[in-house]
């Protein structure tokens, strides 16, 4: 399922909360939308999902246009499609397995459809000795898992995740992700990813765009926005989690302080650039720091350095390793 | 105390939970699409799911005004109703009448205010899976309102047999009437001690009855 948005506007009082989004987000791939609180990301999901209508603009799924539609259709609409939120929102006067048959019993499924089904979705979540249990007496994790269940019930083309690992903790966050990723791929669903955690793009989605003050800033593939963040924003959010990086996953053998960060992405370079740069214009390269960092599914390598040399040396240095197609980032002293 | 007057309390006693029983029924029926509809078409910020600012400030104001009338004075009122509907204005069956219609408004109040505890989110989520509106009202807000429901009720039963108490003093009958009658009237202190006390025993046992069912309900979740 693909879905198209049109120059979509949502305005609160004079809160532009949505302003002027047009955006393609392509099926059967894990798209994430992410900004801080305040971008306007709640909204913009209200509006996909169909849970609020836009002042103006348009949203189209295949091609089909969808805001417009009268309620009784958009009710139905609704039911092809699944949503997982920060808070869980499953019912507490439900069992798990009772969470998981809701959206069935509202399709008016028959019983043993139902009772088939849960034990299946209970499975693939991995909760399946815990169908009876009261939704009180699971962690933070299985709640989620079995909201996914729920929201995997009728068997939808789209899945909206708002903000769905904000109120995990690490370790259970990756579990979740690797989750949704492995639904996704078996179930070819569009999954729509809301979030603040530049992690949870990192490992989990395909595309990202950048939401700021109501408006993307910045779209693209996940890989190439690690690379080359464009914009403020971007970059914000980058710096971030490269703090965290550095505290996990790169490894640091000198704590003074670097001016470059060199980039290595895929596999573009088969050569020995370090070793030619340092030859052809006689600099020297100190390397103080290197790590891999994992974006979706690709490896992103990172040296941090310092290259000393004349000034007019020193730069040909850094064009040359651009012209490898080594990102090279400065460091403002 | 002769078997007499023993026959009278029990008798009183009996009439007072015909009374309490009814009106809890009828003011229920009355009071439950009332609280539902003041939930539902409140504003979306208060957790409706259909508002109808209109509507809902129409039924609002019935609601306030039927509840700041004091007791007796609605029963008065009412007399002539209680004559349509049940053919006399004295008696138990009489004095089910104004109780029902009294206890309605309160009960519309404590339905709407237990269902706008209901975590939003829910609801939410509830509507994201294409739930339509009668859907959520019964599937989602009142489900998950129970055990606030269960209290609210219990609530409304405690306060109709204070409500019917004081219905004896006009005619009503029941264990107010013989208070009333007995021992105030003639001076039969032990006639009105002892019918205190059974009013007392019957609100402890509603009260605990309800907050036992409550608690159990809570606990299943």
């Amino acid at each position: 399922m693909q879905i198209r948005l049109e120059n979509l506007v949502r305005t609160y009082g004079n809160v532009h909360a949505v302003d002027g989004v047009s955006l393609s987000i392509p099926s059967n791939r894990i798209f994430g939308i992410i900004g801080l609180s305040g971008a306007g990301k709640s909204t913009l999901v209200r509006l996909i999902s169909l849970l609020e209508k836009p002042d103006s603009g348009e949203v189209y799924y295949d091609d089909a246009r969808v805001d417009n539609m009268a309620e009784k259709d958009i009710i139905l609409r609704r039911r092809h499609i699944g949503m997982i939120f920060q808070n869980f929102n499953l019912f507490s006067s439900r069992t798990a397995g009772q969470n998981v048959a809701y959206p069935m019993e509202i399709c008016k499924y028959p019983k043993e459809e139902i009772q088939a089904r849960v034990h299946e979705l209970m499975g693939i979540v991995g909760l399946e000795d815990r169908i009876d249990a009261p939704i009180s007496t699971l962690s933070g994790g299985q709640k989620q898992r079995v909201a996914i269940a729920r929201a995997l019930a009728c068997k939808p083309d789209i899945l909206f995740c708002d903000e769905a690992t904000s109120a995990l903790d690490p370790k259970t966050t990756k579990a979740i992700l690797a989750l949704i990723k492995d639904i996704q791929k078996k179930m070819n669903l569009t999954v729509v990813m809301i979030t603040h955690q530049m992690e949870v793009v990192r490992d989990a989605c395909d595309q990202v765009a950048v939401l700021s003050d109501g408006k993307i800033v910045e779209q693209g593939d996940v890989k190439e926005i690690f690379a080359h963040p464009k914009t403020e924003v971007s970059k914000e959010f980058l710096s971030h989690l490269s703090s965290n990086a550095k505290d996990s996953e790169m490894i640091r053998w000198s704590e003074s302080p670097a001016r470059y960060t060199l980039k290595f992405i895929n596999d573009k370079v088969d050569v020995p650039v370090i070793s030619k740069v340092i030859r052809e214009y006689n600099v020297d390269i100190n390397i103080l720091g290197a790590g891999v960092q994992q974006v979706s599914d690709e490896k992103i390598g990172t040296m941090v350095v310092d290259i000393t040399g004349s000034a007019d040396m020193t730069e040909k240095a850094i064009n040359a390793f651009r012209e490898y197609g080594i990102e090279v980032e400065e460091e403002k002293a | 105390m002769t078997p007499q007057i023993i026959r009278l309390i029990w008798q009183s006693t009996l009439e007072t939970l015909t009374m309490v029983a009814f009106s809890t029924i009828f003011s229920m029926i009355l009071g439950l699409p009332l609280g539902i509809l003041l939930c539902v078409t409140s504003p979306y910020s208060q957790g409706g799911i259909k508002p109808r600012p209109i509507l809902n400030e129409i039924i609002g104001r019935i609601v306030n005004i039927l509840r700041s009338f004091p007791f007796l004075i609605l029963m008065i009122v009412l007399f002539p109703l209680a004559r349509i509907i049940v053919g006399t204005t004295i008696g138990t069956k009489a004095t089910i009448v104004p109780l029902s219609i009294a206890a309605a408004p309160f009960v519309a109040r404590i339905i709407e205010s237990s269902l706008k505890e209901v975590d939003p989110g829910v609801v939410q989520a509830a509507r994201t899976m294409g739930s339509t509106n009668s859907q959520i009202i019964f599937k989602v807000l009142l489900p998950e309102a129970m055990p606030s429901l269960v209290s609210g009720i219990t609530l409304t039963i405690i306060n109709l047999i204070g409500y019917s108490a004081m219905a004896g003093a006009i005619g009503g009958g029941g264990l107010g009437d013989l208070a009333i009658r007995y021992g105030f009237q003639r001076f039969r202190t032990d006639v009105m001690f002892v019918a205190v006390v059974i009013i007392l025993i019957l609100v402890e046992i509603i009260q605990f009855t309800g907050n036992k069912i409550s608690a159990h309900m809570m606990a299943k979740r």
